[in-house]
């Protein structure tokens, strides 16, 4: 395999160099058939979900299956966005719980997490490594652990059956990830500018929302983002805190419609792709931020 | 706000007291005290309040003030019984096979697309797309994909005559764990990959190019090259994906409910089992107190990985 030595560019990648002139390459084959197999092992699974909610009740439970819809039809999605119907006045329901839960969510855990983000980055007041590392391990402990004591205290503060229980819940397990995500934003603004704007007469506060601010909105919208996911998706917690229909977010909502209809498997897919809609959209238009900042605190610089 | 408090500028002496440097910089603790204090709220009373319960003898009902002391009999109970052999062992396995297997298909995926080709950003998002999609709209849609008589896993392997009929995927005690860990490795194999693109980037092509001068093959220059440049985030990646597997929840509660027999209960589907369906909140508290502990050990590997790229930071 050793090549001869040629001079390339400094722009060119190492492995962006055509070889095929060298006749078989294992390895790119190799790359390129492994690349293969993992999109299918990703994609078929999306797929059959879409090709299943374009079927009938009696369509999708063949032997063997009809590998594509022969009379495609959307009354699984009518059925689910109808709010004349009882099924789709709940879906609707739990679309809107989750989307406030979410946002409210998203807000606040924005909105405490910058200031402390930015204090771990730059201040070195005692205790800091010991809080920002205390804050760190909450994302070890699995929910499991907090369940009983938080139904509790949810109970004692008359919370239960509310979605300020689930915001107060959200908000802490997203909140370690997005301060670690944003103090590596942080860490990468030279201080210098900041210094820069106090020599001429900014305050502090006035030197983080006009200096630091604007060239952290990356990892702000990355925070964002990842707080949005989390929350949209979490199950466990709305599972235990919720009991009211009328409260229930997507997650808990769709394992309720699936207990009630056992066998509507293409009403549970319509369900499942609507629910996955949001947030597949929401990150592929901004993944360049997720994917940035996601890396930005694991790789050093 | 105190002017002593940025990084740039001489650090206090250390003889100043605490007490006196806690007070300099006391403006500093209010921009970290939201999320402190939320944080407080939210783990600080649970986790005393499950070391408490613990240890009492607990009332099937809510109502704990009929919690009676017994000492160290929820642990033993624990300790003693088969069920939680089993559990251990299957937590084991389902970490351990979901962790490795990810993180390879990740750094495979990695390498395959560090290089350009038309299409590449396409690939990765749509690789991704897994990651960010419910767990609980996952769980569905594979046990839909696993049926036992009308799924499509099973209908394409008929139709590749490597089976007579369907095999029967998660109501079967012997292939339940692995049918499980294959959605778990289809969630997550992703995140191990966007982290080590991220890694491979940090790999210097000067020695690349020096290496292949010197003729080394490409493995020889994965091995002694781009590897050991990973090391630092593979390390990472490795711990967030133990942790977050060792904390699965969600795909063995859906798919299975943990069973059939138990054969696809882990420790978290298992404690919630025993606190909300039996109500046994103090065997349940103590199982997660030896969850903890465990977590303790894991934990301090974390903040270590965590910190040392903290480290290198400040430095830089």
């Amino acid at each position: 395999m050793s090549d001869t030595p040629e001079i390339e560019s400094a722009t060119e990648t190492e492995f962006a160099r055509p070889r095929s002139r060298r006749g078989f390459d294992g390895w790119r084959w190799g790359g390129r058939l492994f690349l293969v197999m993992m999109l299918v092992y990703t994609v078929v699974p999306m797929a059959w979900m879409l090709l299943t909610s374009l079927k009938t009740g009696f369509a999708a439970m063949q032997f063997p299956p009809q590998w594509w819809p022969k009379e495609p039809t959307l009354v699984n999605y009518k059925k689910l966005l109808d709010p004349s119907n009882s099924v789709g006045q709940d879906f609707l329901h739990y679309l809107w719980n989750s989307l406030f839960v979410s946002t409210t969510t998203t807000l606040l855990a924005v909105l405490v997490a910058v200031p402390a983000a930015y204090a771990f980055s730059r201040f070195s007041f005692p205790g800091r490594r010991f809080l920002f590392f205390a804050v760190l391990l909450r994302n070890m402990f699995p929910a499991v652990i907090f369940l009983v004591p938080l139904f509790i205290l949810m109970r004692m503060l008359g919370l239960v059956n509310t979605h300020g229980s689930l915001i107060l819940t959200y908000l802490t397990f997203g909140l370690p990830l997005a301060i670690w995500l944003l103090k590596g934003f942080y860490d990468n603004i030279p201080i210098q500018l900041e210094q820069a704007a106090r020599i001429d007469g900014a305050t502090r506060f006035q030197a983080f929302i006009y200096v630091v601010m604007p060239l952290s909105t990356p990892g702000i919208i990355a925070t964002a983002i990842y707080s949005f996911i989390g929350a949209w998706n979490e199950y466990i917690y709305a599972y235990t805190f919720l009991s009211k229909n009328e409260q229930m977010t997507l997650p808990v909502g769709i394992q309720r419609f699936f207990s009630e209809n056992t066998t509507d498997w293409p009403g549970l897919m319509a369900a499942s792709f609507i629910m996955s809609v949001p947030v597949v959209v929401l990150f592929l238009v901004l993944q360049r931020y997720f994917v940035r900042a996601l890396t930005e605190g694991a790789v050093k610089h | 706000m105190s002017a002593g408090s940025e990084t740039q500028t001489p650090a206090i002496p250390m003889q100043d007291g605490l007490a006196r440097r806690i007070w300099i910089h006391r403006a500093d603790y209010a921009y970290v005290m939201p999320a402190i204090l939320v944080m407080m709220i939210v783990i600080a009373y649970p986790v005393w309040y499950t070391v408490e319960l613990s240890f009492y003898q607990t009332p099937p009902s809510l109502q704990l003030r009929d919690k009676i002391f017994n000492g160290l009999d929820n642990y033993k109970a624990i300790l003693t019984s088969a069920v939680f052999w089993k559990v251990t062992w299957n937590t084991v396995v389902w970490t351990f096979a979901s962790t490795i297997i990810a993180f390879l298909l990740g750094l495979g995926c990695a390498l395959a697309l560090h290089r350009e080709f038309i299409g590449r950003g396409l690939l990765r998002a749509v690789l991704l797309i897994p990651w960010v999609v419910s767990a609980v709209a996952a769980s569905y849609v594979w046990k839909w994909l696993y049926h036992s008589d009308f799924g499509v896993i099973g209908a394409a392997l008929v139709g590749m005559g490597i089976t007579d009929k369907p095999p029967n995927f998660i109501d079967n005690v012997h292939t339940v764990l692995p049918s499980l860990i294959v959605v778990n490795i289809w969630r997550e194999f992703s995140f191990a990959m966007i982290m080590l693109m991220a890694g491979l980037q940090t790999v210097p092509d000067q020695l690349l190019r020096a290496a292949r001068v010197d003729g080394a093959n490409a493995w020889q220059r994965f091995w002694h090259i781009t590897f050991p440049h990973l090391r630092g985030v593979s390390m990472v990646t490795v711990l967030l994906l133990a942790v977050s597997n060792f904390n699965s929840f969600i795909i063995p509660w859906i798919m299975t409910g943990g069973g059939p027999s138990n054969a696809s209960h882990i420790w978290i589907t298992h404690i919630y089992e025993l606190a909300f369906g039996r109500q046994r909140w103090g065997v349940a508290s103590a199982y997660s107190v030896l969850l903890f502990l465990i977590l303790m050990v894991l934990g301090y590997f974390y903040v270590k990985a965590l910190s040392a790229g903290d480290d290198k930071r400040q430095g830089a």
